[in-house]
């Protein structure tokens, strides 16, 4: 893998990282309220701009990451993503690594690397 | 909780795949593919288009409703169905083929979802203090 590979791989991983725990942080809290206040709410937080600000960032970094390597490697890098949200949701959300938990999701991890290496 | 997560995913699912048949069925509209403005206009002229942009904007709304309870690690992993729903749907509306290595990933993803559905029914643990 080139280094420009090797960038763009790590950039989706940041930014889809990123962008899911801002996500998170915007649709977590205690003085959100219900309904359409609750949107009111999170459209006044910086978290929900910054997540779709990612989002999109992200989708221009998969483009770019996609011409260069085949859609199956693609695949394959990318299931590191649900390890890395799963490791930052720990670390910033307190979020318990039950046994049966994490089984399920390096389960779901190696599935999407297992459908990528066949693609 | 454990129906606000079922429907919730449920849905989730639902607005990812059809965004995914309707991208393809977008794509297929506009054939060839070719870096122009005609395909451009080709693309906005497929009434599927749309229906993405739609599936995507029900998916984002979706998706912020769960994550007011759903712990993002899990969650995040189990938003992954959608692969196999792709899959399955890629065979039924268009003919594609897929291999071993597909089913099994499949499999693990399916497995992986149950255990995720099965610690959730299991009860949360209390959140540590932060």
């Amino acid at each position: 893998m080139s280094t420009l590979v090797v960038l763009l791989w790590l950039a989706n991983i940041v930014l889809d990282t990123f962008g899911q725990l801002s996500f998170k942080a915007a649709a977590t809290g205690p003085d959100l309220g219900e309904g359409l206040a609750r949107w009111r709410a999170m459209a006044r937080r910086p978290w929900i701009w910054l997540g779709v600000a990612a989002y999109v960032a992200e989708f221009l970094v998969w483009l770019a990451f996609l011409s260069l390597v085949p859609l199956s490697q693609g695949v394959l890098l990318g299931s590191i993503n649900i390890v890395a949200v799963m490791v930052a949701g720990r670390m910033l959300f307190a979020e318990h690594f039950t046994p049966l938990r994490t089984l399920g999701i390096l389960l779901v991890a190696c599935g999407v690397a297992v459908v990528g290496i066949g693609a | 909780m454990r129906r606000f997560y079922f429907i919730g995913f449920l849905v989730l699912v639902c607005f990812d795949t059809f965004a995914q048949v309707c991208f393809k069925l977008t794509a297929n509209h506009a054939m060839p593919p070719e870096a122009s403005l005609a395909w451009v206009l080709r693309v906005m002229s497929s009434p599927w288009v749309y229906c993405a942009i739609g599936c995507y904007i029900g998916a984002f709304v979706t998706w912020m409703v769960l994550l007011e309870h759903a712990p993002i690690g899990p969650a995040f992993a189990a938003s992954h169905l959608e692969v196999v729903s792709v899959l399955a749907l890629s065979v039924v509306l268009f003919d594609e083929h897929i291999g071993a290595p597909q089913l099994i990933g499949s499999a693990l993803i399916l497995a992986g979802i149950v255990c995720l559905a099965i610690s959730e029914t299991e009860g949360e643990p209390p959140a540590a203090a932060p």
